[in-house]
């Protein structure tokens, strides 16, 4: 179709390279020839693995899975920007016409202290876990659901918490955020559950939990800049993040929990 | 010729009413006491959804769960990628839905190839998943009243589909990552992550414990416990290019079927009718275009051979809707074998569009005409969006094009009725089984089985194996588990030791070649004769010329995919062999040689009516065949027409 | 904020019931919380400081009034300046507190960094702190010339005096280096404003999409007013002979 971007390009590849978690790391730079538009960035990063090992080079490692921009796995900086230019768009689904011949293109992994490094690309994410751990779900045990029409949710009740609800748990919102906050994270589960009536009976518990949790995994603070959500590839809003600020606040005051 | 074991695998189904039959094994089952259940120790491989729901699940009743995946977190499984639906008989649209017709329509669309006992499960706790998803505060679409909707699904004239816009997997999975992790914060379970499982040990012919690999550090451990429930999702990635994500695999399952457990229909592959089609030689994966779309999508292609007109340009009567044509009365919701098949037809016969002629048109100009963009793109937003960021056309404006792809496999480790495979104390659940879907499986019904098994199956049968074994904790010092842990590690070693020329990609990319070729929509059995050589081939090539950089004692990603790449190719031959031994036509089965004039499936219920368990025998030898016999009597055998 | 500081406090934290308060006060939001709500209370005490400033261009003698009215009320006056100083002293030290925590959620900075915000070159909010701390030296500076009195430079009437408010107030602002500092003084904080003020709503909890864009609005107006209302009398006040 895009006939502009029918010729393959030459790139150049600055890629930071760490063996391990407590190794030095250092941008590498790696010379790419022939990458087609219409390759994705992960194909792209494939074809230079084939290179490395063609050579006897370990290749870079980076984390991937579904490929298809919802398992959240994937996450790199791009050229300074997490997932890389385009918005609402995972690293995976990033494709390589978005590029020009000649392009230099830095490639870093997340940078977070609740983000230590594992290896190359790779990050550990799992203080995310820990924070749902702590309080992100509905406590209701298998077998014990009423009739699901029992409760009415109103379709754009439905609708706020479905588009809360669609967090990747990525890491993009930390990860292009100058304080490594998590807010936008924690504001999603926050209030995906909190907007619907099946969550409300641990709402309070549920917001002070997280947050402590939030806390102690040494995510910075919110200055509300806005990177995360231009950065988040499932669009969530800053509005999250005032409703967990209001959930936090009236929890704290009013609350008995 | 195959040899056939002498007596007849029993699945182990109550009898009486079909509809008693859960309820009935539920009062035969045996119990244990709740203050009992925390001695006991069950390990849990994969937390998709089979996964997440059964980790959750027994960790309420009060066991102490072990849950393994080799993601970097529980909530990424595959699961997580399924984008439509999930069915449920709840018959919430008054339009004639009930258990019954949910089971007879899965039968069905399995083609008699599923065991009814076990369909008919599935349809009944249906309505109970869809209550305890909703109460876990997964958003379910909803009409402006508040109450639930649905939508169509292939093979069904019902609405029973419900679903969260297009990432239905993602919020089940999500509520039962949730859950999980419930259990997580109250001591129940305990999370490995980017462990991966090599090795199931075997105590006195029971399951008792696997044996891992640390992904990040290389560690090689072993777990014991009182059951281990295997829910590792599907093997499609034996084609290479498949919707599945890339670390889906068959390593847990084929380690297990070494170790004794039946491997059940493996050439049940399903070809999904909506991908987005390849690309180009780089292409790694491919990606799903929901079957939900195709409620509002039309297929067609040029009635013209070698049209060169813009799909706007070509005018109604220019126009091909194959399907409808073919089956009018489910027109674009045929089944997804049927569809597909249909659109492989048309391209071969030279009618397809795109660069490489080989897709088909999916066109929503006329429900955009008919409902507006804006409700399109509440229904559709994020799968158009996906489409034009893979693609780079718009959907809105121009047709999808789709073709084919592999996405979903029925066949898997042999279970009974319980889910419990031959190996006692070994559970599978999810895709990892072949239970409910027999040679097809219908739209919207994987993430009903996943989480049917997890919630509401396991968590009945698995007390019953230790209650009645009478199981007592065992050590990992035992011989079993270190044989166990040294076989796992030399066979790593071996990977490394290789030092050939060519790297797992290229072993990958060239079984997939083969099997896609040879053992894909339409197989013959000239053709699978010659894929089968042609994968003993490779899998030799493979331990002589490969090339793996890097140790084994840090995150090393091509070693990982080494040694799934590895069990491919010893897998792949068996499941070769028994599209070759199936001589019939059936689902995602197709053999050229029995098709009927309009070029459907035949198949030969005298002669294949049955569920073919293989015994393994050693890599290259051949397997021992294990039948287990089909009957149906609520569902009886018919053809399956969709015309 | 630390756990020894809370448990040292544990006796009468816990029989006055305030645990939760502490709590409050030692998590990321509880901060942000106070922060925005000093920042807006801070804003209110701009609103009436601009007010009687801008009295200046009535002339001495209206100004001079409004002043000495004010001095007369001393024990509210008093009440007024603690609360202003706790305020500011709490707005202070929770922006020095987070931004310390702020830099060491990050480790290592990128060695690339660019904005994904549409539009955004460098907003007002990526230098909060380093415009915060202007305007904090901006501040003592002004309470140095015009609250204690302490220049040396400068002529002082006594406070007595009735015509000493306007008369200092155009003592200072005639030495043209106070003018220009006092004039970017005043635009810093204008630009501090811009992103804080709707960014305390934000903080707050009060961040909804049907009121949110009005509160840009507004938060923009403000900071504009605020900046051009001092601006003005930093340019032309001294000029005013009477």
């Amino acid at each position: 179709m895009n006939h502009a971007s029918s010729a393959n390009l030459n790139l150049t590849l600055k890629i930071w390279r760490q063996a391990g978690p407590t190794a030095p790391g250092e941008l590498k730079t790696y010379p790419l020839t022939g990458i087609s538009p219409d390759m994705s960035f992960l194909e792209m990063l494939d074809i230079l693995n084939e290179h490395l090992i063609a050579k006897g080079e370990e290749p870079v490692a980076f984390d991937h899975d579904c490929r298809e921009g919802i398992c959240g796995t994937c996450g790199v900086m791009i050229n300074g920007q997490a997932h890389g230019p385009d918005s609402a768009t995972t690293t995976c689904q990033l494709h390589m016409r978005r590029f020009r011949d000649g392009d230099t293109i830095v490639i870093e992994p997340w940078h977070a202290k609740a983000f230590p490094i594992v290896r190359d690309l790779v990050v550990d994410r799992s203080a995310f876990d820990r924070i749902i751990q702590s309080g992100g779900y509905v406590s209701v045990n298998t077998g014990n659901a009423p009739d699901a029409n029992t409760t009415l949710v109103p379709h754009h009740v439905q609708q706020d918490a479905m588009r809360a609800a669609a967090c990747i748990g990525c890491g993009a919102c930390v990860a292009s955020c100058k304080n490594a906050s998590a807010m936008l994270f924690v504001s999603a589960k926050v209030s995906h559950l909190a907007n619907l009536p099946q969550g409300q009976g641990e709402r309070s518990k549920r917001v002070l939990r997280m947050v402590a949790a939030m806390d102690a995994e040494k995510f910075g603070n919110c200055t509300n800049t806005g990177e995360c959500e231009a950065a988040c590839p499932a669009e969530i809003k800053l509005t999250n993040i005032a409703q967990l600020n209001r959930e936090y606040i009236k929890a704290s005051l009013f609350s008995t929990e | 010729m195959v040899t056939v074991a002498e007596t007849l695998l029993d699945g182990h189904c109550p009898t009486g009413p079909i509809a008693n039959r859960w309820d009935q094994r539920k009062r035969d089952l045996k119990l244990v006491a709740p203050n009992n259940k925390r001695k006991y120790t069950i390990i849990v491989v994969g937390t998709g959804l089979a996964g997440g729901s059964a980790a959750a699940s027994l960790a309420e009743l009060g066991y102490n769960v072990l849950s393994f995946c080799l993601q970097d977190t529980p909530r990424r499984a595959h699961s997580i990628a399924a984008q439509g639906g999930i069915n449920a008989a709840k018959n919430y649209q008054n339009d004639g839905d009930s258990v019954w017709r949910l089971f007879y329509d899965t039968v069905k669309g399995g083609e008699w190839r599923a065991r009814e006992s076990n369909v008919y499960r599935l349809a009944s706790v249906s309505t109970s998943i869809i209550d305890q998803c909703v109460a876990q505060g997964v958003p379910f679409a909803r009409e402006y009243g508040g109450t639930l909707t649905n939508r169509s699904f292939g093979g069904a004239q019902v609405s029973r589909t419900f679903y969260c816009g297009g990432q239905t997997g993602q919020q089940l999975l999500l509520g039962a990552y949730q859950a999980m992790m419930r259990q997580v914060d109250a001591g129940g379970i305990k999370v490995f992550t980017r462990h991966e499982m090599l090795d199931v040990v075997v105590v006195d012919g029971i399951a008792r414990g696997i044996v891992t690999r640390d992904l990040v550090t290389g560690k090689f451990e072993t777990f014991a416990g009182d059951a281990v429930v295997l829910c590792t999702g599907g093997y499609g990635n034996a084609y290479y290019l498949s919707t599945m994500a890339k670390a889906c695999n068959v390593t847990a399952a084929w380690r297990c079927h070494k170790r004794g457990a039946y491997f059940a229909n493996p050439c049940y592959t399903q070809i999904h009718p909506t991908c987005i089609p390849v690309s180009g030689d780089h292409q790694s994966k491919l990606t799903l275009m929901s079957e939900s779309l195709r409620n509002d999508g039309r297929v067609w292609v040029p009635k013209n051979k070698g049209e060169t007109r813009s799909p706007d340009q070509i005018p109604e009567a220019d126009r091909d809707y194959y399907l409808e044509r073919r089956y009018p009365s489910y027109g674009n919701l045929a089944p997804r074998d049927v569809s597909s098949r249909a659109a492989k037809e048309r391209c071969d016969a030279g009618y397809g569009v795109g660069a490489t002629g080989m897709s088909v048109y999916l066109d929503f100009s006329k429900a955009i005409q008919h409902y507006g963009e804006n409700v399109i793109r509440e229904k559709y937003g994020n799968l158009f969006h996906m489409y034009e960021r893979i693609t780079n056309e718009n959907p809105y404006k121009v047709p999808m094009r789709i073709y084919p792809a592999v996405h979903y496999t029925m066949g898997g480790l042999w279970v009974d009725y319980n889910l419990q495979s031959n190996l006692p104390g070994l559970y599978v659940l999810g895709e990892a089984n072949f239970s409910d879907h027999g040679a097809n499986r219908l739209g919207a019904s994987a993430l009903m089985q996943g989480l049917a098994d997890g919630y509401f199956v396991i968590p009945y049968t698995v007390g019953d194996h230790i209650a009645t074994r009478k199981v007592t904790p065992i050590s990992t010092d035992r011989p079993e588990f270190h044989a166990a842990l040294d076989a796992a590690k030399s066979r790593v070693q071996s990977l490394l030791k290789v030092n050939g020329t060519k790297s797992t990609e290229h072993f990958h990319r060239a079984l997939g070649k083969i099997m896609w070729e040879y053992v894909g929509m339409a197989r013959t059995e000239k053709g699978l004769l010659f894929a089968i050589d042609a994968i003993q081939k490779l899998r030799d090539q493979f331990w002589h010329d490969l090339k793996v950089v890097g140790s084994g004692e840090t995150l090393n990603q091509n070693l990982e995919h080494a040694g799934r790449v590895a069990d491919f190719l010893e897998f792949s031959e068996l499941l070769a062999r028994d599209a070759l031994h199936r001589d019939e036509s059936c689902g995602g089965h197709f053999r050229e040689e029995h098709q009927t004039e309009e070029g459907e499936c035949q198949r030969d219920d005298e002669n294949f009516s049955f569920v073919s368990a293989w015994e393994h025998q050693g890599v290259g030898a051949e397997s021992i065949l294990h039948k287990e016999p089909l009957t149906f009597n609520d569902a009886p055998l018919g053809v399956r027409s969709y015309k | 904020m630390t756990d020894s500081t809370t448990q040292s406090q544990a006796g009468l934290i816990d029989q006055v019931g305030l645990r939760w308060f502490f709590r409050l006060l030692s998590s990321s939001i509880g901060q942000k919380f106070v922060m925005g709500v000093t920042g807006l209370l801070l804003c209110g005490f701009l609103v009436a400081h601009l007010a009687g400033n801008l009295l200046l261009f009535a002339g001495a003698k209206p100004f001079n009034e409004y002043a000495h009215a004010l001095h007369a009320q001393w024990e509210l006056l008093a009440v007024a300046e603690a609360g202003l100083l706790l305020l500011f002293v709490a707005h202070v030290y929770l922006a020095v507190a987070t931004s310390i925590g702020n830099n060491q959620a990050r480790t290592g900075q990128y060695v690339m960094k660019q904005t994904k915000v549409p539009g955004r070159i460098i907003g007002a909010n990526s230098w909060m702190f380093a415009s915060g701390a202007v305007v904090l030296a901006f501040v003592i500076l002004h309470l140095i010339d015009l609250r204690f009195g302490l220049r040396g430079d400068v002529k002082y009437l006594a406070e007595s005096d009735p015509e000493a408010p306007f008369k200092n107030t155009v003592a200072v602002l005639n030495n043209p280096i106070s003018r220009l500092v006092y004039f970017i003084g005043v635009v810093v904080l204008g630009a501090h404003l811009s992103h804080g003020f709707a960014s305390a709503f934000q903080s707050i909890g009060l961040n909804h999409p049907k009121y949110m864009p009005l509160i840009k609005l507004i938060g923009k107006i403000f900071a504009v007013v605020i900046a051009v209302g001092f601006a003005s009398i930093v340019v032309i006040v001294p000029g005013l002979k009477r």
